[in-house]
């Protein structure tokens, strides 16, 4: 069975005079957690978006190579939303049914088994997250997209979450995300795409992209957009 | 193996569901019934029959009918979309017209409980109040039966489908909840009066001419339904009192507003 990852190969995404991503190359291997990570406009989202489909690029290519499935991609919106009155098993029973999945074995994969009869309205932040996680797994997806899983959470429900994710990825899958938790990333990710307004500054791991200062990712990530915004600039119009 | 008609159902059931547990459409349903109660005993048309029934509460109907309607569609999609779920809906293997169908079909059923079971409880208030010439079968003209109510509930469920499905349209256009609204009280005016008001206006600058009148009348959804009251229940019973409307180019028209508004619902969303 071929491992499942997914492309952007010189990806351009232009709206109207706006250059949100330039000749932007990415790859999301299977089995690893690859982070988008840049300042807010630096066009994390838009290359989310444009990975999962939900947006063409002007100019490049997006491929996806792996097993054939019923659903390819599975996909985290930034701030999931549920339809109220329903229950989150009612919820998940909605796209369980699209796919011929199990609602409860999904809820029981990110632990909201013990709320799945309460409404989707009266979860908590961190719990709309997992029911939103537990959606994009829905269907056994080899490629998941996570706009900002854990943003806006306290401390202890982005860890849970960023565990979860990682064990998404020990399941096989590809992984992409976005995020500006620095620290999670650096312990979670395998891979980190640091962007800088529509451009790529640095691919690497974790472990190498620290080098680079010595000290946390957050100190390297803000000496590469300190080093580099001059020239980024230069080659791009514009922002997100 | 869940193929696209399973899917399909599946938004179908959750549209369902979803009526289910919205009580303002058991107000809106109560709401109509006490109308049209009210509307058809103060003309005293349920002592004369269905016809005089249908007369007494036809021009409430063409009013409030579409209303409901809008009320139950104006944020049928937009609100799917303002929460990000279509976006999500988009990964997985549903099409569009399958995800366009199933929430026009779910809010369908609601609608029609909600129009037509009110219009059909002050039919059997018919049956039970009128006076004894009425028969079950219209064998000629000049009958008053059923039949004739049936046929004005049909239609007003098709007036029902027809608004629905504008408001559909418009609901996968808007892009708040906000302009959902403005856009529901718009397409309203537009069902409700603007056709009409368009139509007459034509008239009068001698874009259309008086002998075409029935067809230009078909056009507006309105009108069409209207027309086939008059066609096929009001003056059914009288000899030489027909033209009010082209009924064949009305039926088309009707199914042709349904059509286009949710072909349109489907290019809205696929581009949005």
């Amino acid at each position: 069975m071929t491992d499942p990852s997914l492309t952007a190969e010189g990806v351009t995404r232009r709206f109207g005079d706006v250059t949100a991503l330039s000749d932007v190359t990415v790859e999301v291997p299977a089995d690893a957690i690859t982070a988008l990570v840049g300042p807010n406009g630096s066009g994390k989202t838009t290359l989310l978006r444009l990975l999962v489909g939900l947006d063409s690029p002007t100019t490049g290519t997006i491929a996806y190579e792996g097993p054939s499935a019923t659903r390819r991609l599975g996909y985290l919106p930034q701030r999931p939303t549920f339809r109220p009155g329903f229950t989150a098993r009612e919820t998940l029973a909605f796209y369980a049914d699209l796919v011929d999945d199990d609602p409860d074995r999904l809820l029981e994969r990110v632990g909201l088994d013990a709320v799945a009869d309460r409404r989707v309205e009266a979860l908590s932040g961190g719990m709309t997250r997992l029911l939103g996680i537990a959606q994009a797994l829905t269907g056994d997806p080899p490629v998941v997209a996570l706009d900002e899983p854990a943003s806006g959470l306290d401390p202890e429900m982005s860890r849970h979450v960023f565990d979860v994710v990682d064990s998404i990825a020990a399941d096989g899958r590809a992984v992409v995300l976005c995020s500006h938790e620095l620290p999670l990333v650096e312990a979670t990710a395998d891979r980190v795409v640091v962007l800088d307004q529509g451009a790529v500054v640095a691919t690497d791991t974790p472990a190498a992209l620290r080098e680079r200062t010595g000290g946390p990712l957050h100190e390297t990530f803000s000496a590469l957009l300190d080093r580099d915004a001059e020239p980024v600039r230069a080659q791009v119009e514009g922002g997100e | 193996m869940t193929g696209t008609r399973a899917r399909l159902w599946t938004v179908v059931r959750r549209e369902l569901r979803g009526a289910v547990r919205t009580r303002t459409y058991v107000f809106l349903a109560l709401a109509l019934t006490g109308v049209a109660f009210g509307v058809a005993r103060a003309g005293g048309g349920p002592s004369g029959g269905y016809v005089p029934t249908v007369v007494d509460v036809l021009l409430v109907v063409e009013v409030l009918v579409p209303t409901v309607a809008f009320a139950v569609g104006y944020r049928a999609i937009v609100d799917d979309a303002v929460r990000g779920e279509l976006d999500v809906l988009r990964t997985y293997p549903l099409p569009t017209w399958a995800y366009v169908t199933g929430v026009y079909v779910g809010r369908a059923v609601a609608l029609l409980a909600v129009t037509v079971v009110p219009l059909a409880l002050l039919g059997v208030h018919v049956a039970t109040t009128s006076g004894p010439e009425i028969t079950v079968f219209a064998s000629h003209r000049g009958i008053d039966s059923p039949f004739l109510y049936v046929r004005f509930l049909t239609l007003t469920a098709l007036l029902a489908l027809v608004s629905l499905a504008i408001a559909l349209a418009l609901s996968a256009v808007a892009g708040s909840g906000r302009s959902a609204i403005l856009l529901a009280v718009a397409g309203l005016l537009l069902v409700v009066v603007g056709t009409d008001v368009a139509l007459f206006g034509a008239l009068d600058a001698g874009l259309a001419s008086e002998g075409g009148l029935g067809a230009a009348l078909a056009l507006s959804p309105t009108s069409a339904y209207r027309g086939l009251v008059f066609e096929t229940v009001l003056y059914v019973a009288f000899e030489g009192r027909s033209g009010f409307v082209a009924p064949i180019l009305a039926w088309v028209s009707l199914v042709g507003w349904v059509v286009l508004s949710l072909a349109g619902a489907t290019a809205a969303v696929e581009y949005r």
